[in-house]
Protein backbone atom coordinates (compact mmCIF):
# COMPACT_ATOMS: atom_id res chain seq x y z
CA UNK A 1 0.00 0.00 0.00
CA UNK A 2 1.03 3.52 -1.08
CA UNK A 3 1.13 5.98 1.71
CA UNK A 4 -0.03 8.80 -0.59
CA UNK A 5 -1.64 8.19 -3.54
CA UNK A 6 -3.51 10.38 -6.32
CA UNK A 7 -4.84 8.54 -8.70
CA UNK A 8 -6.29 9.88 -12.04
CA UNK A 9 -7.20 13.26 -10.77
CA UNK A 10 -8.94 15.77 -12.88
CA UNK A 11 -10.30 18.81 -11.77
CA UNK A 12 -11.26 22.42 -13.65
CA UNK A 13 -11.63 26.12 -11.89
CA UNK A 14 -13.75 27.48 -14.40
CA UNK A 15 -12.54 26.90 -17.89
CA UNK A 16 -9.07 26.10 -16.77
CA UNK A 17 -8.07 22.18 -15.97
CA UNK A 18 -5.58 22.56 -12.91
CA UNK A 19 -5.36 18.90 -12.74
CA UNK A 20 -5.53 16.93 -15.97
CA UNK A 21 -5.17 12.90 -15.12
CA UNK A 22 -2.40 13.64 -12.68
CA UNK A 23 -1.20 10.07 -11.02
CA UNK A 24 1.43 10.55 -7.85
CA UNK A 25 2.28 8.35 -5.11
CA UNK A 26 4.76 7.53 -2.67
CA UNK A 27 5.77 4.59 -0.55
CA UNK A 28 6.91 4.79 3.22
CA UNK A 29 10.76 5.82 3.93
CA UNK A 30 10.24 8.00 0.51
CA UNK A 31 10.88 11.61 -0.01
CA UNK A 32 9.13 12.93 -3.72
CA UNK A 33 9.29 15.97 -4.51
CA UNK A 34 6.40 17.67 -6.62
CA UNK A 35 8.36 20.09 -9.01
CA UNK A 36 6.51 22.79 -11.61
CA UNK A 37 5.75 25.91 -12.52
CA UNK A 38 3.47 28.38 -10.97
CA UNK A 39 0.05 26.97 -12.08
CA UNK A 40 1.22 24.02 -12.94
CA UNK A 41 -1.29 21.64 -10.79
CA UNK A 42 1.17 21.02 -7.95
CA UNK A 43 -0.88 23.01 -4.83
CA UNK A 44 -4.40 21.83 -6.24
CA UNK A 45 -2.61 18.16 -5.97
CA UNK A 46 -2.10 18.54 -2.49
CA UNK A 47 -5.35 20.16 -1.24
CA UNK A 48 -6.95 17.41 -2.68
CA UNK A 49 -4.43 15.12 -0.51
CA UNK A 50 -5.24 17.27 2.41
CA UNK A 51 -9.40 16.41 1.69
CA UNK A 52 -9.35 20.31 1.74
CA UNK A 53 -10.73 19.72 -1.99
CA UNK A 54 -13.03 17.14 -3.68
CA UNK A 55 -11.46 15.89 -7.24
CA UNK A 56 -14.21 16.17 -9.93
CA UNK A 57 -12.20 13.07 -11.30
CA UNK A 58 -9.95 10.62 -9.78
CA UNK A 59 -9.20 9.27 -6.02
CA UNK A 60 -6.54 10.34 -3.10
CA UNK A 61 -5.23 8.29 -0.01
CA UNK A 62 -3.63 8.52 2.76
CA UNK A 63 -2.57 5.96 4.26
CA UNK A 64 -5.08 3.94 2.59
CA UNK A 65 -8.33 6.32 3.69
CA UNK A 66 -9.94 8.69 1.50
CA UNK A 67 -8.58 12.40 2.94
CA UNK A 68 -11.92 14.22 2.73
CA UNK A 69 -13.61 11.78 5.05
CA UNK A 70 -9.99 10.51 7.06
CA UNK A 71 -10.27 9.14 10.57
CA UNK A 72 -8.94 9.16 13.57
CA UNK A 73 -6.60 6.59 12.85
CA UNK A 74 -5.03 7.38 9.98
CA UNK A 75 -5.19 11.46 10.48
CA UNK A 76 -3.09 10.64 13.89
CA UNK A 77 -0.52 9.03 11.85
CA UNK A 78 -1.04 12.18 9.31
CA UNK A 79 0.54 16.15 8.83
CA UNK A 80 0.60 18.71 6.34
CA UNK A 81 1.23 22.51 5.59
CA UNK A 82 -0.43 23.53 2.47
CA UNK A 83 -0.74 27.16 2.51
CA UNK A 84 -1.30 28.62 6.01
CA UNK A 85 -0.32 26.38 8.90
CA UNK A 86 -2.11 24.97 11.91
CA UNK A 87 -0.78 28.33 13.93
CA UNK A 88 -2.41 30.84 15.80
CA UNK A 89 -0.85 34.09 15.49
CA UNK A 90 -1.92 34.82 18.89
CA UNK A 91 -0.61 32.04 20.65
CA UNK A 92 3.40 31.62 21.79
CA UNK A 93 5.49 29.38 19.59
CA UNK A 94 5.60 26.57 22.75
CA UNK A 95 1.37 27.30 23.06
CA UNK A 96 0.93 26.76 19.40
CA UNK A 97 3.08 23.55 18.85
CA UNK A 98 1.49 21.94 22.17
CA UNK A 99 -1.96 23.11 20.71
CA UNK A 100 -1.03 21.29 17.49
CA UNK A 101 0.00 18.36 19.61
CA UNK A 102 -3.34 17.76 20.92
CA UNK A 103 -4.98 17.84 18.11
CA UNK A 104 -3.03 16.17 15.91
CA UNK A 105 -3.79 13.09 18.83
CA UNK A 106 -0.75 13.29 20.81
CA UNK A 107 -1.31 12.00 24.88
CA UNK A 108 -1.88 14.96 27.30
CA UNK A 109 1.18 13.81 29.26
CA UNK A 110 3.48 13.25 26.76
CA UNK A 111 2.88 16.77 24.53
CA UNK A 112 5.31 18.78 26.76
CA UNK A 113 8.11 16.55 25.74
CA UNK A 114 6.97 16.25 22.00
CA UNK A 115 6.58 19.47 21.69
CA UNK A 116 9.39 20.86 23.45
CA UNK A 117 11.44 18.17 21.00
CA UNK A 118 10.07 19.80 18.01
CA UNK A 119 10.59 23.17 18.87
CA UNK A 120 14.29 22.57 19.73
CA UNK A 121 15.12 20.18 16.54
CA UNK A 122 13.71 23.52 14.53
CA UNK A 123 15.85 25.81 16.29
CA UNK A 124 13.06 27.77 17.61
CA UNK A 125 14.15 27.81 20.94
CA UNK A 126 15.12 31.33 21.37
CA UNK A 127 11.14 32.14 20.22
CA UNK A 128 9.65 29.70 22.60
CA UNK A 129 7.68 32.61 24.35
CA UNK A 130 7.12 34.57 21.20
CA UNK A 131 3.69 35.38 19.56
CA UNK A 132 3.23 33.80 16.66
CA UNK A 133 2.59 37.00 14.93
CA UNK A 134 5.84 38.86 15.63
CA UNK A 135 7.84 36.02 14.30
CA UNK A 136 9.75 36.22 10.86
CA UNK A 137 8.34 34.81 7.67
CA UNK A 138 10.97 32.13 8.31
CA UNK A 139 10.58 31.16 11.98
CA UNK A 140 6.78 31.41 10.75
CA UNK A 141 7.74 28.86 8.65
CA UNK A 142 9.67 26.39 10.53
CA UNK A 143 6.71 26.84 13.25
CA UNK A 144 4.30 25.75 10.80
CA UNK A 145 6.25 22.68 10.36
CA UNK A 146 6.91 22.12 13.56
CA UNK A 147 2.97 22.03 14.50
CA UNK A 148 2.29 19.41 11.19
CA UNK A 149 5.20 17.36 12.47
CA UNK A 150 5.14 17.46 16.29
CA UNK A 151 3.22 14.17 16.24
CA UNK A 152 5.83 12.31 14.30
CA UNK A 153 3.35 11.73 11.41
CA UNK A 154 4.10 8.73 9.06
CA UNK A 155 2.45 11.03 5.83
CA UNK A 156 4.07 14.37 5.52
CA UNK A 157 2.41 16.38 2.89
CA UNK A 158 4.13 19.91 2.60
CA UNK A 159 3.61 22.59 0.19
CA UNK A 160 7.05 24.71 -0.51
CA UNK A 161 8.63 24.31 2.95
CA UNK A 162 11.67 26.15 2.40
CA UNK A 163 10.18 29.38 0.81
CA UNK A 164 10.75 31.96 3.22
CA UNK A 165 13.87 29.99 5.16
CA UNK A 166 17.42 31.38 5.40
CA UNK A 167 20.14 28.63 4.33
CA UNK A 168 20.73 27.51 8.13
CA UNK A 169 16.91 27.16 8.37
CA UNK A 170 16.17 25.14 4.71
CA UNK A 171 19.01 22.70 6.31
CA UNK A 172 17.21 22.57 9.17
CA UNK A 173 13.92 21.08 7.36
CA UNK A 174 15.80 18.86 5.18
CA UNK A 175 17.12 17.09 7.87
CA UNK A 176 14.16 16.80 9.27
CA UNK A 177 12.58 16.07 6.10
CA UNK A 178 14.78 13.29 5.44
CA UNK A 179 14.90 11.62 9.16
CA UNK A 180 11.36 11.71 8.93
CA UNK A 181 11.55 9.36 5.56
CA UNK A 182 14.44 7.28 7.04
CA UNK A 183 11.99 6.47 10.09
CA UNK A 184 9.52 5.28 7.63
CA UNK A 185 7.61 7.96 6.83
CA UNK A 186 6.14 8.80 3.46
CA UNK A 187 6.80 12.63 2.26
CA UNK A 188 5.26 14.63 -0.65
CA UNK A 189 6.97 18.10 -1.13
CA UNK A 190 6.38 20.33 -3.47
CA UNK A 191 8.59 23.08 -4.31
CA UNK A 192 10.33 25.36 -6.85
CA UNK A 193 13.94 24.97 -5.57
CA UNK A 194 15.08 22.62 -7.74
CA UNK A 195 18.77 22.58 -6.22
CA UNK A 196 17.07 22.16 -2.83
CA UNK A 197 14.63 19.12 -3.87
CA UNK A 198 17.80 17.67 -5.57
CA UNK A 199 19.57 17.06 -2.23
CA UNK A 200 16.63 15.68 -0.08
CA UNK A 201 14.04 13.59 -2.86
CA UNK A 202 14.08 10.28 -3.43
CA UNK A 203 12.57 11.17 -6.63
CA UNK A 204 11.76 14.44 -8.19
CA UNK A 205 8.23 14.04 -10.37
CA UNK A 206 7.51 17.41 -12.60
CA UNK A 207 4.26 18.38 -12.80
CA UNK A 208 3.16 20.92 -16.19
CA UNK A 209 -0.48 21.27 -17.20
CA UNK A 210 -2.12 19.67 -14.44
CA UNK A 211 -0.03 16.27 -15.24
CA UNK A 212 2.88 14.11 -14.25
CA UNK A 213 5.22 14.94 -17.64
CA UNK A 214 8.29 12.53 -16.06
CA UNK A 215 10.22 12.18 -13.10
CA UNK A 216 13.83 13.82 -13.13
CA UNK A 217 16.87 11.60 -11.09
CA UNK A 218 17.91 13.98 -8.27
CA UNK A 219 21.46 15.59 -9.27
CA UNK A 220 23.56 17.95 -11.24
CA UNK A 221 22.01 20.28 -13.73
CA UNK A 222 18.45 20.04 -12.58
CA UNK A 223 17.54 23.11 -13.77
CA UNK A 224 18.09 22.52 -17.20
CA UNK A 225 16.80 19.06 -17.51
CA UNK A 226 13.42 20.33 -15.89
CA UNK A 227 13.29 22.93 -18.54
CA UNK A 228 13.65 20.28 -21.60
CA UNK A 229 11.07 18.04 -19.80
CA UNK A 230 8.45 20.81 -19.73
CA UNK A 231 9.60 21.95 -23.41
CA UNK A 232 9.11 19.06 -24.03
CA UNK A 233 5.82 18.21 -22.75
CA UNK A 234 4.55 21.19 -24.47
CA UNK A 235 5.97 20.40 -27.79
CA UNK A 236 3.95 16.96 -26.81
CA UNK A 237 0.84 18.67 -26.37
CA UNK A 238 1.02 21.27 -28.83
CA UNK A 239 1.69 18.57 -31.40
CA UNK A 240 -1.28 15.77 -29.89
CA UNK A 241 -3.25 19.34 -30.59
CA UNK A 242 -2.39 19.25 -34.16
CA UNK B 1 -8.35 12.54 24.22
CA UNK B 2 -8.93 13.53 20.51
CA UNK B 3 -12.42 14.71 20.89
CA UNK B 4 -14.80 17.77 21.91
CA UNK B 5 -12.26 18.01 25.37
CA UNK B 6 -9.37 18.68 23.42
CA UNK B 7 -11.13 21.35 20.90
CA UNK B 8 -12.77 23.25 23.96
CA UNK B 9 -9.27 23.17 25.79
CA UNK B 10 -6.98 24.65 22.59
CA UNK B 11 -10.06 26.86 21.58
CA UNK B 12 -10.47 28.15 24.96
CA UNK B 13 -6.30 29.15 25.06
CA UNK B 14 -6.85 30.47 21.63
CA UNK B 15 -9.67 32.84 22.45
CA UNK B 16 -8.38 33.92 25.48
CA UNK B 17 -5.35 35.31 23.63
CA UNK B 18 -7.02 36.86 20.84
CA UNK B 19 -7.16 40.37 20.35
CA UNK B 20 -10.82 40.34 19.67
CA UNK B 21 -11.83 38.80 22.97
CA UNK B 22 -8.86 41.41 24.47
CA UNK B 23 -10.92 44.70 23.24
CA UNK B 24 -14.28 42.94 23.24
CA UNK B 25 -14.06 42.10 26.84
CA UNK B 26 -12.99 45.18 28.53
CA UNK B 27 -15.27 46.84 26.08
CA UNK B 28 -18.36 45.15 27.43
CA UNK B 29 -17.38 45.14 31.08
CA UNK B 30 -16.81 48.88 31.91
CA UNK B 31 -19.49 50.11 28.74
CA UNK B 32 -22.48 48.54 30.51
CA UNK B 33 -22.45 49.40 34.08
CA UNK B 34 -21.13 53.28 32.62
CA UNK B 35 -24.30 52.98 30.18
CA UNK B 36 -26.65 51.64 33.09
CA UNK B 37 -25.61 54.49 35.05
CA UNK B 38 -24.81 57.31 32.86
CA UNK B 39 -27.81 56.96 31.25
CA UNK B 40 -30.12 57.07 34.30
CA UNK B 41 -27.93 59.95 35.77
CA UNK B 42 -28.78 62.21 32.56
CA UNK B 43 -32.08 61.41 32.36
CA UNK B 44 -32.69 62.91 35.86
CA UNK B 45 -30.52 65.68 35.78
CA UNK B 46 -32.67 67.66 33.33
CA UNK B 47 -30.16 68.94 31.35
CA UNK B 48 -31.69 67.00 28.44
CA UNK B 49 -34.78 68.57 26.81
CA UNK B 50 -36.57 68.10 23.14
CA UNK B 51 -36.33 64.99 21.55
CA UNK B 52 -33.48 63.46 23.83
CA UNK B 53 -35.91 64.22 27.14
CA UNK B 54 -38.48 61.88 25.24
CA UNK B 55 -35.91 59.14 24.83
CA UNK B 56 -35.14 59.17 28.19
CA UNK B 57 -38.01 59.59 29.55
CA UNK B 58 -38.80 56.37 31.02
CA UNK B 59 -35.51 56.40 32.91
CA UNK B 60 -36.41 59.85 34.69
CA UNK B 61 -38.84 58.64 37.46
CA UNK B 62 -38.93 55.47 39.47
CA UNK B 63 -36.33 53.18 42.13
CA UNK B 64 -32.95 54.36 40.84
CA UNK B 65 -31.09 51.15 40.91
CA UNK B 66 -34.73 49.06 39.04
CA UNK B 67 -33.68 51.44 36.53
CA UNK B 68 -30.03 51.07 36.46
CA UNK B 69 -30.79 47.14 35.90
CA UNK B 70 -33.68 47.94 33.17
CA UNK B 71 -31.27 50.02 31.23
CA UNK B 72 -28.60 47.32 31.60
CA UNK B 73 -30.81 45.04 30.53
CA UNK B 74 -31.69 47.02 27.33
CA UNK B 75 -28.25 47.86 26.51
CA UNK B 76 -26.91 43.98 27.31
CA UNK B 77 -29.87 42.69 24.83
CA UNK B 78 -28.46 44.53 22.34
CA UNK B 79 -24.85 45.06 22.77
CA UNK B 80 -23.92 41.37 23.53
CA UNK B 81 -25.30 40.22 20.84
CA UNK B 82 -23.38 42.77 18.73
CA UNK B 83 -19.93 42.04 20.40
CA UNK B 84 -21.05 38.27 20.25
CA UNK B 85 -22.08 38.32 16.55
CA UNK B 86 -18.44 39.88 16.09
CA UNK B 87 -16.42 37.52 17.60
CA UNK B 88 -18.03 34.91 16.03
CA UNK B 89 -17.65 36.76 12.67
CA UNK B 90 -13.48 37.23 13.55
CA UNK B 91 -12.82 33.63 14.75
CA UNK B 92 -14.88 31.99 12.02
CA UNK B 93 -15.16 34.53 9.10
CA UNK B 94 -11.18 35.05 9.41
CA UNK B 95 -9.61 31.79 9.23
CA UNK B 96 -11.99 30.94 6.32
CA UNK B 97 -10.76 34.12 4.60
CA UNK B 98 -7.38 33.64 5.33
CA UNK B 99 -6.67 30.12 4.34
CA UNK B 100 -6.01 28.75 8.14
CA UNK B 101 -9.44 26.94 8.29
CA UNK B 102 -7.52 24.58 6.16
CA UNK B 103 -5.37 23.39 8.51
CA UNK B 104 -7.85 22.03 10.06
CA UNK B 105 -8.37 19.22 7.81
CA UNK B 106 -7.06 15.65 8.39
CA UNK B 107 -6.68 16.21 11.85
CA UNK B 108 -7.42 13.16 14.56
CA UNK B 109 -9.41 16.09 16.18
CA UNK B 110 -12.31 16.28 13.29
CA UNK B 111 -12.63 19.88 11.71
CA UNK B 112 -16.31 19.78 12.85
CA UNK B 113 -15.60 19.21 16.58
CA UNK B 114 -13.30 22.09 16.50
CA UNK B 115 -16.03 23.92 15.19
CA UNK B 116 -18.38 23.03 17.70
CA UNK B 117 -15.58 24.08 20.32
CA UNK B 118 -15.52 27.48 18.87
CA UNK B 119 -18.97 27.99 18.97
CA UNK B 120 -19.47 26.55 22.65
CA UNK B 121 -16.20 29.03 23.93
CA UNK B 122 -17.53 31.83 22.38
CA UNK B 123 -21.22 30.94 23.61
CA UNK B 124 -19.67 31.03 27.24
CA UNK B 125 -17.16 33.82 26.88
CA UNK B 126 -20.94 35.66 26.34
CA UNK B 127 -22.51 34.08 29.02
CA UNK B 128 -19.51 34.96 31.04
CA UNK B 129 -19.56 38.50 30.14
CA UNK B 130 -23.61 39.03 30.56
CA UNK B 131 -22.54 38.13 34.20
CA UNK B 132 -19.73 39.80 34.87
CA UNK B 133 -21.62 43.14 33.95
CA UNK B 134 -24.40 42.60 35.36
CA UNK B 135 -22.84 41.81 38.32
CA UNK B 136 -20.54 45.06 38.02
CA UNK B 137 -23.51 46.92 37.14
CA UNK B 138 -25.29 45.69 40.85
CA UNK B 139 -22.11 46.82 42.24
CA UNK B 140 -22.14 50.57 40.19
CA UNK B 141 -25.38 50.80 41.18
CA UNK B 142 -24.81 50.31 44.59
CA UNK B 143 -22.72 52.78 45.02
CA UNK B 144 -24.90 55.53 43.75
CA UNK B 145 -27.90 54.38 45.13
CA UNK B 146 -26.04 54.35 48.91
CA UNK B 147 -25.14 57.71 48.29
CA UNK B 148 -28.49 58.91 47.53
CA UNK B 149 -29.49 57.36 50.50
CA UNK B 150 -31.77 54.65 48.90
CA UNK B 151 -31.33 50.78 49.37
CA UNK B 152 -30.95 48.43 46.95
CA UNK B 153 -34.29 46.37 46.46
CA UNK B 154 -35.52 43.05 46.07
CA UNK B 155 -37.13 44.40 42.73
CA UNK B 156 -33.61 45.65 41.64
CA UNK B 157 -32.62 42.16 42.52
CA UNK B 158 -35.28 41.08 40.52
CA UNK B 159 -34.32 43.34 37.56
CA UNK B 160 -31.12 42.38 37.94
CA UNK B 161 -31.71 38.75 37.18
CA UNK B 162 -33.91 39.73 34.44
CA UNK B 163 -30.65 41.53 32.82
CA UNK B 164 -28.58 38.47 33.17
CA UNK B 165 -31.65 36.40 31.65
CA UNK B 166 -31.71 38.96 28.55
CA UNK B 167 -27.94 39.16 28.21
CA UNK B 168 -27.91 34.93 27.89
CA UNK B 169 -30.83 35.52 25.87
CA UNK B 170 -28.74 37.57 23.57
CA UNK B 171 -25.73 35.35 23.71
CA UNK B 172 -27.82 32.56 22.52
CA UNK B 173 -28.89 34.59 19.30
CA UNK B 174 -25.13 35.05 18.38
CA UNK B 175 -24.04 31.66 17.43
CA UNK B 176 -26.01 31.98 13.90
CA UNK B 177 -23.72 34.87 12.98
CA UNK B 178 -20.98 31.84 12.71
CA UNK B 179 -23.09 29.54 10.24
CA UNK B 180 -22.88 33.27 8.15
CA UNK B 181 -19.74 33.42 8.17
CA UNK B 182 -18.82 29.86 7.04
CA UNK B 183 -21.22 29.92 4.80
CA UNK B 184 -19.83 33.52 3.14
CA UNK B 185 -16.32 32.53 4.38
CA UNK B 186 -16.13 36.44 5.10
CA UNK B 187 -15.97 38.54 8.58
CA UNK B 188 -17.27 41.68 6.76
CA UNK B 189 -20.08 39.78 5.39
CA UNK B 190 -20.85 38.44 8.81
CA UNK B 191 -20.89 41.64 10.31
CA UNK B 192 -22.90 43.24 7.31
CA UNK B 193 -25.40 40.29 8.10
CA UNK B 194 -25.32 40.93 11.99
CA UNK B 195 -25.94 44.83 11.65
CA UNK B 196 -29.06 43.64 8.65
CA UNK B 197 -30.06 41.63 11.17
CA UNK B 198 -29.98 44.02 14.06
CA UNK B 199 -32.08 46.80 11.69
CA UNK B 200 -34.76 44.04 10.64
CA UNK B 201 -35.59 43.46 14.17
CA UNK B 202 -36.12 47.15 14.51
CA UNK B 203 -38.86 46.80 11.83
CA UNK B 204 -40.29 43.93 13.05
CA UNK B 205 -41.01 45.38 16.31
CA UNK B 206 -42.29 48.74 14.52
CA UNK B 207 -44.82 46.66 12.73
CA UNK B 208 -46.10 44.76 15.70
CA UNK B 209 -44.62 41.44 15.31
CA UNK B 210 -41.63 41.17 18.00
CA UNK B 211 -43.07 39.16 20.15
CA UNK B 212 -42.60 35.83 18.14
CA UNK B 213 -39.36 36.64 16.64
CA UNK B 214 -36.30 35.74 18.68
CA UNK B 215 -34.18 38.85 17.59
CA UNK B 216 -36.22 40.92 19.31
CA UNK B 217 -37.45 39.15 22.31
CA UNK B 218 -35.07 40.52 24.80
CA UNK B 219 -35.42 44.15 24.02
CA UNK B 220 -39.02 43.58 24.40
CA UNK B 221 -38.31 41.90 27.56
CA UNK B 222 -36.95 44.76 28.64
CA UNK B 223 -39.58 47.25 28.15
CA UNK B 224 -37.89 48.89 25.07
CA UNK B 225 -41.36 48.63 23.44
CA UNK B 226 -43.49 49.44 26.48
CA UNK B 227 -44.83 47.69 29.39
CA UNK B 228 -47.71 46.17 27.26
CA UNK B 229 -45.36 44.45 24.84
CA UNK B 230 -43.30 43.14 27.46
CA UNK B 231 -45.99 41.33 29.15
CA UNK B 232 -46.77 40.07 26.13
CA UNK B 233 -43.22 38.26 25.81
CA UNK B 234 -44.71 34.68 26.31
CA UNK B 235 -42.30 31.86 27.94
CA UNK B 236 -42.60 30.35 24.85
CA UNK B 237 -40.87 32.98 22.85
CA UNK B 238 -38.33 33.16 25.56
CA UNK B 239 -37.33 29.12 24.99
CA UNK B 240 -37.60 29.70 21.23
CA UNK B 241 -34.97 32.88 21.55
CA UNK B 242 -33.13 30.56 23.79
CA UNK B 243 -33.22 27.24 21.80
CA UNK B 244 -31.39 29.50 18.74
CA UNK B 245 -28.03 28.70 20.22
CA UNK B 246 -28.16 24.73 20.19
CA UNK B 247 -29.78 24.64 16.68
CA UNK B 248 -27.00 27.28 15.08
CA UNK B 249 -24.10 25.37 16.44
CA UNK B 250 -25.89 22.17 15.13
CA UNK B 251 -26.09 23.42 11.56
CA UNK B 252 -22.09 25.08 11.87
CA UNK B 253 -21.25 21.29 13.03
CA UNK B 254 -23.03 20.35 9.92
CA UNK B 255 -21.66 23.09 7.39
CA UNK B 256 -17.80 22.20 8.52
CA UNK B 257 -18.66 18.56 8.27
CA UNK B 258 -18.75 19.14 4.72
CA UNK B 259 -16.79 22.23 4.11
CA UNK B 260 -14.60 21.93 1.16
CA UNK B 261 -12.78 23.82 -1.32
CA UNK B 262 -10.83 25.57 1.64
Amino acid sequence: MRALALHGLRHRFGDRAALDDLSLDVAAGEVVAMVGLNGAGKTTALRILTGRLHPQQGTAHVLGADPATLGTTAARRFGHVVGAALVSPDLTVTENVRTAALLHGVARADVPAASAAVVHRLDLDAWAGARARTLSAGNAQRLGIACAVVHGPSALVLDEPTSALDPRGVMLVRELVRSLADGGAAVLVSSHHLDEVARVADRVVVVHGGRDVGELAPGPEMEQRFFARVLEADAGRSGSAV
Amino acid sequence: MTGLGTALRVEALAWRRSTVQRIATPLVLVLLPLASVGTTALARSGAVDGAGAAKLADYAHGPLAVTHLTVAGQVLAVGLLMAAGFAYAAVFGQPLADGRAGSLFGLATQRSTIAQARCLVVLGWAAGCALAAVSLTVVASTAVVTVGGETFTDEAWATAGQALLVGLLAACLAPPFAAVATATRSPLATVGTLIGVVALTQVVVLVGGGAWFPYAVPSLWTGMGGVQVAASVTPAALGLTAAVAPAAIAVVVRQWRRLTDV
